[in-house]
């Protein structure tokens, strides 16, 4: 009966803790670090797509006022060693990744020489006159051309551009499609992408020579790991090498890599024994942050009559660009495309074969949703396609084909295992919520009258809260599938609670402690969670591949009933009651059905500071702090269903989207608030990568869109409001039942948007197989098919 | 994305900012919302800046007395949206200045700044050209037909200063119709068609020439709507760009056209 009286903190629509600091003005960035005899540094950085450095020039530079020093890659060499990606994958060729370009660049944007001076500005006015020799070697821009064995190559030593090549295979596919009644396929292309993070990329280093130890602030999705990597770079033990990320706005993945910049600041605060900055300005930042979704697909679908798919058949070239970026390898996204493509659906007969193809542009990195926004694009593309074909709807294509309740756990064509989750649920809440039926007579109402309106679905699902059975980067010195938390109750009551992740957005400082604070019976007010350290606890990774809820969740769920026990065992003396007869709510412990209890503050008291209160082997024995890693091992599986409703301009062909609906299967969710939060946002992105967003390079590797008014981003007005419905199935096997939903909008959004506006303009038999869909490319389609 | 050094200049009276201007090299800050952008990408390093905010009496809209208006050059996007006189004589420049940026560049830029920038695809330059603005600086009086010589080039020496807009009244009757389609809000146009029609019409195209353009040739169509919108296609040149090709921006001022001169019809008919 008391049970029911204890607040429930995990489901709660709690106000994001992180709010008031953040929305007036309070938070603490890395441009808020401002440390007494800094150097700023400005870079020189490359203008060609592909040459060899013949001489750099920077005796004017140095000269200039306020400038410490000019440097390039001879003056540091020796100061450190150098890592690269690794993959246990056949095929796979790691590249070196050069702090500063060594004999040759392979990209605009890759920094050749670093400036430190008094400023900023007097960094920039220096760098502006570095004169640096160029031998123009060829470009390599097209994808395809640069796989073809006479391509001009980027990596001599590997002796092709192909720096990763892999299929999965499943079944008699070639058979199967051969004999299948109805096939569809095409050529997709999604073209590439930049996270656009709000606050850029910025790292701030500072040696203490007389403890010989080194803090970088960084902006990073994953201090743990940049530390980790650190210690082996600079020889220095990992107690003395500490990588805080303060409050950092947005990653979004674009984070999640270990940048040149933030190797150089460490190294040269070193040598200068000065702190050293670097904050990336947005032209830095679009031309030198991760890159993604850059990838060309053919791909085919095979089904019977009766809408059953056969066969499902795929080549995959993705762009990797220039290197092989730190941890997470070229092999990141291309691989995910391939290894996600079947999606939710019974797929007996595959083959996914893949190669990511290095060019003369930024390297690819992780980006929300990580290959399976273009996986999902292409297969929900020849589910309506094939849908079209069979004069089916779309919604009963998907019912058919998808994995049914009592199929789980189901082998996906290329091998991943879904657990039971709501795969055809997610598609019926969608389209219950959008009144499917309703939506398709209106549509045909707009139709009459000349409007071309159309509905997408896009289903899919993704595998996220990764544990130590699948790694993020298989063959990587990197454990992905752990995370810790460390739980304290302090001599004032006071709750502290230590991860190794890194909120960089997600509202994790609030729904950490709701789960902490829930299991303790602690109040929300009583928590302060500490991330982005990594001196919080001794391993931890951070924050990307929709892990956090699930790892640090559970951890937090392991660390907080630990202690729990332990403020039970003090409690049971100091209240004279069986453990089993007590429980804690509100931040405090009692025992049920009577009027007596204890505070935190009070229990806290009694056991480190009234030593009369407990005896001494109970004091000796109580611990009011906990540390425990949580390995969820298998990942969890989170399907969602999406549904756009657009309109398309027949004049301007622009597009808007009038609806959308989404409904995901997150399990059991800790803040619906933040739940829908991450959806919208997700969303958002996705509406940018299926209408509006495009990184430019021309033949030459000048990249085009170097400002945020050439690339472009939605703004609140492009973005409709949103319907989200979240289902809960349970989990039996994961300790919180929370399932990762951070990245499924934009995996949902861009599939969902692209069979919108095929729908819309079905009349006209257009294929919408690339996106962005700019009103440009509508035009051209139509006109294409009007002549 | 930091300038190079610059000095900077307040001067309270035009006379002084033109003598600073004398200086080589010199250039005017109005609401910064133009020219900062290009020093920071150090597309522009003047040596000096003469920032014309602090000289009194350049931020005003003031009726004519014979139905016009008269705008000073300082003059912020705001106020020009906001102004109700503004809106009952000229509510097509009232409806275009909607599509200009956002709330917050609206709140620092000026009418003189946009003018003088000289964007081809910014609206306020076209729609000077649609109401037959006269344009008056520090040394002479420019018709807006004559301000543009290219694309952010305008008729101005280094050492004039725009100070005043003056919009001769538009006949009793004249209907109007503004089109734009830009790639997002707040976006400068893609393309944007703007026109009046009273005893003629009167149309001209942003976005899609080298500077902003009179259809002369559409105009002179009218009121065949079809066969304007179709000449207009024809009387633009635009560029490639990123943002849309010349066919498809072609296509835009053909589209945009016919439904400027139906608005402008249908206003001019009630
Ligand atoms: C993100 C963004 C979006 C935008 N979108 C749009 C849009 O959709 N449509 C649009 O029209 N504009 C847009 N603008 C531009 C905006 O309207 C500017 O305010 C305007 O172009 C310049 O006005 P300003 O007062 O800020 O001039 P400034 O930037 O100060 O000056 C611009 C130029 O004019 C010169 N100048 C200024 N005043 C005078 C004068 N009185 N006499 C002589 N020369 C002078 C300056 O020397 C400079 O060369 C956008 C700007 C931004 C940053």
């Amino acid at each position: 009966m008391e049970i029911e009286a204890r607040p429930k903190m995990i489901g709660a629509r709690v106000q994001r803790v992180e709010d008031p600091r953040m929305l007036t003005g309070h938070g603490r960035f890395i441009d808020d670090i401002n440390l007494p005899r800094t150097l700023h540094i400005a870079f020189c950085r490359s203008d060609h797509g592909h040459a060899r450095i013949a001489a750099i020039d920077s005796a004017e530079a140095a000269g200039m006022p306020g400038v410490a020093a000019v440097v390039t890659a001879a003056d540091i060499e020796g100061l450190l060693q150098t890592v690269r990606a690794t993959s246990t994958m056949a095929n796979f060729h790691g590249t070196e990744l050069p702090v500063l370009a060594m004999d040759k660049v392979r990209h605009v944007g890759e920094p050749i020489a670093a400036v430190l001076a008094e400023s900023r500005y007097l960094a920039e006015d220096a760098a502006e006159r570095i004169a640096v020799t160029y031998e123009a070697l060829p470009t390599v821009i097209d994808p395809a051309a640069a796989a073809e064995p006479d391509a001009p190559l980027l990596h001599e030593e590997i002796g092709s551009n192909v720096l990763i090549e892999r299929t999965f295979e499943r079944g008699e596919v070639d058979a199967a499609m051969a004999a299948a009644p109805v096939r569809v396929g095409g050529h997709f292309r999604m073209h590439r992408k930049t996270p656009v993070a709000m606050e850029n990329r910025g790292y701030l280093a500072d040696y203490d020579q007389g403890r010989g130890s080194l803090t970088l602030h960084s902006t990073t999705q994953v201090p743990g790991i940049v530390r980790d990597t650190l210690v082996r770079m600079l020889d220095l033990p990992g107690n003395r090498l500490r990588v805080v990320a303060p409050d950092v706005g947005g990653g979004f993945g674009g984070k999640t890599a270990l940048y040149r910049e933030e190797v150089l600041v460490c190294v040269l605060a070193r040598k200068f024994g000065r702190p050293v900055k670097w904050l990336s300005d947005r032209l830095e930042d679009l031309i030198s942050t991760s890159q993604a979704f850059d990838e060309v697909v053919e791909a085919e679908l095979a089904c019977d009559d009766e809408g059953q798919i056969l066969g499902l058949r795929a080549d995959v070239i993705g762009d990797v660009g220039a290197y092989s970026g730190y941890p997470w390898s070229a092999a990141i996204e291309p691989v995910q495309v391939v290894s996600f493509l079947p999606g939710p659906y019974r797929v007996e007969n595959y083959r996914g074969r893949v190669r990511g193809v290095a060019t003369s542009k930024s390297p690819m990195g992780a980006y929300r949703g990580v290959g399976r926004p273009i996986s999902t694009f292409v297969m929900e593309r020849l589910i309506d396609m094939a849908a079209v074909k069979l004069s089916l709807d779309p919604l009963e294509m998907r019912r058919r084909n998808m994995v049914r309740a009592e199929e789980f756990p189901y082998k996906s064509a290329s091998g991943i295992v879904w657990d039971r989750a709501g795969f055809l649920e997610c598609l019926e809440t969608a389209c219950d919520g959008a009144d499917y039926g309703a939506l398709r007579r209106q549509q045909a109402a707009a139709r009459q009258q000349g409007r071309w309106v159309g509905i997408g679905l896009a289903s899919y699902v993704e595998l996220t809260g990764l544990g130590s059975r699948i790694a993020v980067a298989p063959g990587m010195p990197v454990n992905t599938g752990t995370e810790s938390a460390t739980v304290r109750i302090d001599s004032t009551g006071a709750v502290t609670a230590y991860f190794g992740i890194a909120s960089h957005g997600q509202g994790l400082e609030t729904t950490l402690a709701q789960i902490v604070a829930e299991e303790l019976g602690a109040r929300l007010q009583d928590i302060e969670v500490l991330h982005g350290d990594s001196d919080a606890v001794a391993h931890g990774t951070g924050t990307y591949a929709s892990r956090s809820a699930v790892l640090a969740g559970g951890a937090a769920i392991v660390s907080a009933r630990a202690v729990r026990e332990q403020v039970m065992k003090a409690a049971s003396h100091l209240l004279e009651a069986d453990a089993g007869d007590m429980d804690a709510a509100n931040g405090e412990i009692f025992v049920k059905g009577t009027d007596r209890r204890l505070s935190f503050r009070e229990l806290a008291r009694a056991v480190y500071t009234e030593v009369n209160r407990l005896p001494r082997e109970l004091r000796e024995d109580i611990e009011l702090e906990a540390s425990n890693i949580y390995d969820p091992y298998f990942g969890t599986a989170t399907p969602a269903t999406h549904l756009a409703v657009v309109e398309v301009d027949p004049e301007t062909f622009g597009v808007t989207v009038q609806r959308y609906v989404v409904a995901d299967d997150c399990g059991r969710i800790i803040n619906p608030l933040i739940a829908d939060g991450q959806v919208h946002g997700g969303v958002a992105q996705g509406i940018g990568a299926a209408l509006l967003e495009e990184v430019v390079y021309d033949d030459t590797g000048q990249i085009l869109t170097a400002s945020l008014m050439d690339y472009v981003v939605p703004t609140a007005v492009e973005i409709p409001a949103m319907e989200v419905f979240h289902l809960e199935t349970e989990l039996p096997n994961n300790i919180g039942g929370f399932r990762g939903l951070g990245e499924g909008g934009t995996i949902g959004a861009p599939a969902a948007i692209a069979n919108a506006i095929a729908d819309a303009v079905g009349h006209l038999n257009i294929d919408i197989n690339e996106l962005p869909m700019t009103p440009e490319r509508l035009f051209r389609l139509v006109s294409q098919k009007e002549e | 994305m930091k300038p190079a050094a610059f000095e900077y200049l307040a001067p309270v009276s035009l006379a002084e900012a033109v003598a600073a201007l004398g200086r080589d090299d010199a250039k005017i800050l109005a609401g910064g919302q133009s020219l900062v952008p290009m020093l920071n990408f150090r597309l522009r390093a003047p040596s000096l800046l003469v920032d014309i905010g602090r000289i009194p009496g350049l931020d005003y809209i003031e009726d004519d007395r014979a139905g016009g208006l008269r705008i000073g050059a300082m003059t912020r996007h705001h106020t020009v949206e906001t102004s109700d006189l503004l809106r009952q004589r000229f509510p097509v420049l009232h409806a275009a200045m909607q599509y200009v940026a956002h709330l917050a560049i609206r709140n620092k830029g000026t009418i003189g700044g946009s003018l003088c920038h000289g964007d081809p695809a910014a609206e306020l330059p076209g729609l000077m050209l649609l109401l037959d603005a006269r344009l008056k600086t520090t040394q002479r009086t420019i018709a807006a037909e004559d301000f543009y010589e290219g694309a952010l080039d305008t008729a101005l020496a280094e050492d004039e200063i725009l100070t005043e807009i003056l919009l001769p009244p538009l006949p009793a009757g004249t209907g109007w119709g503004f089109e734009e389609f830009a790639r997002r809000s707040g976006d400068f146009a893609l393309t944007a068609v703007g026109a009046t029609v009273g005893e003629e019409a009167r149309i001209v195209a942003i976005g899609a020439h080298e500077t902003p353009l009179r259809l002369r040739a559409a105009e002179a169509l009218f009121p065949d709507i079809e066969a304007a919108a179709e000449a207009a296609r024809e009387e633009v040149s635009p560029n490639d760009d990123l943002h849309g090709s010349a066919d498809y921006r072609r296509h835009l001022v053909s589209v945009l056209t016919r439904h400027a001169l139906m608005s402008a019809r249908e206003g001019a008919a009630s």
